[in-house]
C-alpha cells in the first residue's frame, strides 16, 4: 500500500482568462518509511503538491489517496480531522505559536486531537527530548536560535505520531550545518520510524540524503533522481 | 477539552500583545466606568424616591387613582381608610399627608420643601434617618424636623432654630439624613395636625393611607380586597409602587433619556475599541491562526479562541471599571447624590461587558473565517 497515492491530479486558480493552472494532470507517489524530496524553481508547483497531499487545499481533478483512504472529495469541514489523523506539518520559517512556550506548541496538536493536558505535556517533553531540546522546554520561540525553532517545528510535527510529515523548505532559514541537522533528523524519522517524508526544498545541500528526488516543472513531474 | 485548549491559547494570545490587550481594556474600562456612573447615578435618583417607600413601613400603600409618584395631589378622604382598618389581614393603616411648604429665610427670600405630616405615637412614614433629636419631638407644639444637607439652604438651621413655614412659626427639634427626593424641595416632617394646618387641608384628607399587614398574611389577597372595596383609589404593594416611580423616572422624566443615553454611548465607544482592537489583532496574528487551521484546528476552534478573548477583555475590564466607579462613588457620596452600586448592576456589568466583547468580537470571526490554511505554505 502506498502511504500518498495520487493519480492524475491537476489544480487551477481562479476562473476565466484570469485561471491559472498550477498542476496540470500529475502522478505522485511515496511509499511508507520512504525520504523525498521536491525540487523546482518557483511557481513550479512544488507548494500546490505539498499543500494538496497535506489536505490544506483540494485538487481541481484528479484522485487523491493518503495510507489507502480517497481525501480528494472531501468536504472542508472534514478536513481539519484528515490533518490531524495523517499528517504532521514543518513550516518553512517553523511558524511555532510566539506566545507559547516549546512544550505547549508541540503539546498544541497533541490536545487537538483530544489529548489530555496532562498526557500531550508529557508528550511534548519526550519529543523536545527526542529533537534535542528537553532543556529548551519553557522557552518561547524569541528565546530560541533558528535552528532550535525549526527543531521544535519538527517536534511539533511528530506529535501524535502521524505517518505522514510534510516540511515546506525546512532548512531555508538555516546555515549549513543546522540544515543539515534538521535533514538528518527528518531523514532519521523515516528509517527508524516508518514515517513517510515528503520536503520541499531549493537547498541543494541536503537533497543527497533523499531516497528520491521529484523535480517539479510548470506544475508536471519533470525528472526523477535517485 | 477543545474549549479548554482555546480557552489557554486565547489568554497567552492576549496577555503576549501587551499594547493590544491594554487597548481593549481601555476600551471596555472606559465603558464600564461611563455606563456604569451614569447607572449609578441614576439608581441613586431613583432610590431618592423609592428610599422614603422603602423606609415608611408600609405593606400596601393607598393613594388617589392614577398616582404614579410620590408627590402631593388629591387627596383621600376617611372612607378609605376605614375601610382598609375593617379589611381582613390589615394591622394597622395610618394616612399621611404630602404637601409643599415654603420655609422664609431669615435673610429673606424663601425655600420650598416637601411637608409630610404623620401621626403619633406609630410615626408610619417618618420622620426615619433622624441624625438629631426624635421622632416623639414633633409632639412638641409647632415642632418640625429637617433635612441636614439642607441645614445651609435653609438659612443655617440648628436645633431650636425658629422658622416661618407657610406663614407660622416653627421651631427646629430634629434632622434626618437623606432624605432628599427627585426636585428641588426635600422632605421635612411635622406632626400630622400642625402638617394639616399648615396646608390649610381639612381634618378629613389625607395624601396616602400606609397599610400594613398582619405577620404572614398575604399582601396579594389584602392588596385584592382593598382595591374590591375602593375602586376609585389606587391600591399598591410596596414592590408595585417602588416599581411605579422606576417607571415613571425611567419613561416620564429627562432623566432615563439622559442618562440611558450617556451610557449606551458609553458601552457603543468600548465596543467599537474591542472591535477595532480584535481586528487589528487578528489581522496581525493571520498566520498564527493559519497555522492552527493547517495543524487542524476549526474555524469554529478559533472562535472559541477569539470568543474566549472577548470574554476575558469584558471581565478584567469590568472588574476594573467597577472597582474605580466604586471609588468614585465613595468620594462622591453626599446627602444629595449617593450613587448605588447594587450587586444586580454590577452582575449585570459583567455580562454586558462580556456579551458587548464577544459582539465586538465579530469582526475579527468573520475575518478569522475566511483565513485559508494554504497561506502557512506561501
Amino acid at each position: 500500500m502506498s502511504g500518498i497515492e495520487l493519480r492524475s491530479v491537476t489544480k487551477v486558480y481562479g476562473t476565466g482568462a484570469a485561471a491559472y493552472q498550477a498542476l496540470r494532470g500529475l502522478d505522485f507517489t511515496a511509499r511508507p518509511g520512504e525520504f523525498v524530496m521536491l525540487s523546482g524553481p518557483s511557481g513550479s508547483g512544488k507548494t500546490t503538491l505539498l499543500s494538496i497531499i497535506g489536505c490544506v487545499l483540494s485538487p481541481t481533478t484528479g484522485s487523491v489517496h493518503l495510507f489507502g483512504e480517497d481525501v480528494s472529495r472531501r468536504k472542508e469541514s472534514e478536513l481539519p480531522a484528515l490533518r490531524l489523523s495523517y499528517i504532521g506539518f514543518v513550516f518553512q520559517g517553523h511558524k511555532l505559536l510566539a506566545s507559547l512556550t516549546a512544550r505547549e506548541n508541540i503539546a498544541l496538536p497533541l490536545e487537538l486531537r483530544g489529548w489530555s493536558a496532562r498526557e500531550a505535556r508529557t508528550e511534548a517533553e519526550r519529543l523536545l527530548a527526542r529533537v534535542g531540546l528537553g532543556h529548551r522546554l519553557e522557552h518561547r520561540p524569541a528565546d530560541l536560535s533558528g535552528g532550535e525553532r525549526q527543531r521544535v517545528a519538527i517536534g511539533r510535527a511528530l506529535a501524535g505520531s502521524p505517518p505522514l510529515i510534510l516540511a515546506d523548505e525546512p532548512t531555508a532559514a538555516l546555515d549549513a550545518t543546522n540544515g543539515r541537522n534538521v535533514t538528518d533528523l527528518l531523514r532519521m524519522l523515516a528509517k527508524e520510524h516508518g514515517h513517510t517524508v515528503v520536503v520541499v526544498t531549493h537547498d541543494n545541500r541536503i537533497t543527497s540524503l533523499a531516497d528520491r528526488v521529484v523535480h517539479i516543472e510548470d506544475g508536471i513531474i519533470g525528472e526523477l533522481a535517485a | 477539552m477543545r474549549w479548554r485548549t482555546m480557552m489557554r491559547i486565547a489568554l497567552r494570545m492576549a496577555l503576549h500583545e501587551k499594547m493590544k490587550f491594554a487597548g481593549a481594556m481601555v476600551g471596555v474600562v472606559f465603558a464600564v466606568l461611563l455606563s456604569n456612573q451614569q447607572a449609578a447615578t441614576f439608581l441613586g435618583l431613583v432610590n431618592r424616591n423609592i428610599m422614603f417607600v422603602d423606609n415608611a413601613g408600609a405593606d400596601i400603600w393607598i393613594m388617589p387613582g392614577a398616582t404614579e409618584i410620590l408627590q402631593p395631589g388629591k387627596f383621600l378622604s376617611t372612607s378609605p381608610l376605614d375601610q382598609a382598618r375593617g379589611t381582613p389581614g390589615v394591622a394597622w393603616a395610618e394616612p399621611i399627608l404630602f404637601g409643599s411648604a415654603t420655609v422664609s429665610l431669615p435673610q429673606g427670600g424663601s425655600e420650598q420643601v416637601t411637608l409630610i405630616g404623620t401621626r403619633a405615637p406609630s410615626w408610619r412614614g417618618g420622620p426615619f434617618n433622624l441624625v438629631a433629636g426624635s421622632a416623639d419631638a414633633l409632639t412638641q407644639p409647632d415642632a418640625m424636623i429637617f433635612e441636614d444637607s439642607d441645614r445651609g439652604k435653609l438659612g443655617g438651621l440648628n436645633l431650636g432654630s425658629i422658622r416661618e413655614v407657610n406663614g407660622r412659626r416653627t421651631h427646629v427639634v430634629g434632622f434626618t439624613w437623606g432624605l432628599v427626593p427627585l426636585g428641588p424641595a426635600s422632605y421635612a416632617f411635622a406632626e400630622f395636625d400642625l402638617a394639616r394646618e399648615l396646608m390649610h387641608s381639612d381634618a378629613d384628607q389625607f395624601s396616602f393611607i400606609l397599610v400594613g399587614a398582619q405577620p404572614g398574611a398575604d399582601l396579594q389577597a389584602i392588596k385584592r380586597e382593598l382595591q374590591r372595596r375602593m375602586s376609585s383609589e389606587r391600591v399598591a404593594t410596596r414592590a408595585e409602587f417602588k416599581r411605579s416611580l422606576l417607571n415613571y423616572t425611567i419613561f416620564k422624566t429627562p432623566i432615563g433619556i439622559v442618562l440611558g443615553s450617556s451610557s449606551a454611548v458609553g458601552l457603543l465607544v468600548g465596543f467599537i475599541m474591542v472591535a477595532l482592537t480584535m481586528f487589528s489583532a487578528v489581522l496581525d496574528n493571520l498566520r498564527e491562526f493559519g497555522t492552527l487551521k493547517a495543524l487542524g484546528a476549526t474555524t469554529f476552534d478559533l472562535v472559541r479562541l477569539l470568543w474566549t478573548q472577548a470574554a476575558i477583555y469584558g471581565a478584567l475590564g469590568a472588574f476594573v471599571g467597577v472597582a474605580l466607579v466604586s471609588q468614585a462613588a465613595s468620594a462622591a457620596r453626599s446627602a444629595q447624590l449617593a450613587m448605588q452600586l447594587p450587586p444586580a448592576l454590577l452582575f449585570g456589568t459583567l455580562v454586558v461587558a462580556i456579551a458587548m466583547c464577544i459582539a465586538a468580537s465579530s469582526l475579527a470571526v468573520l475575518r478569522v473565517r475566511s483565513v485559508e490554511p494554504a497561506m502557512v505554505f506561501r
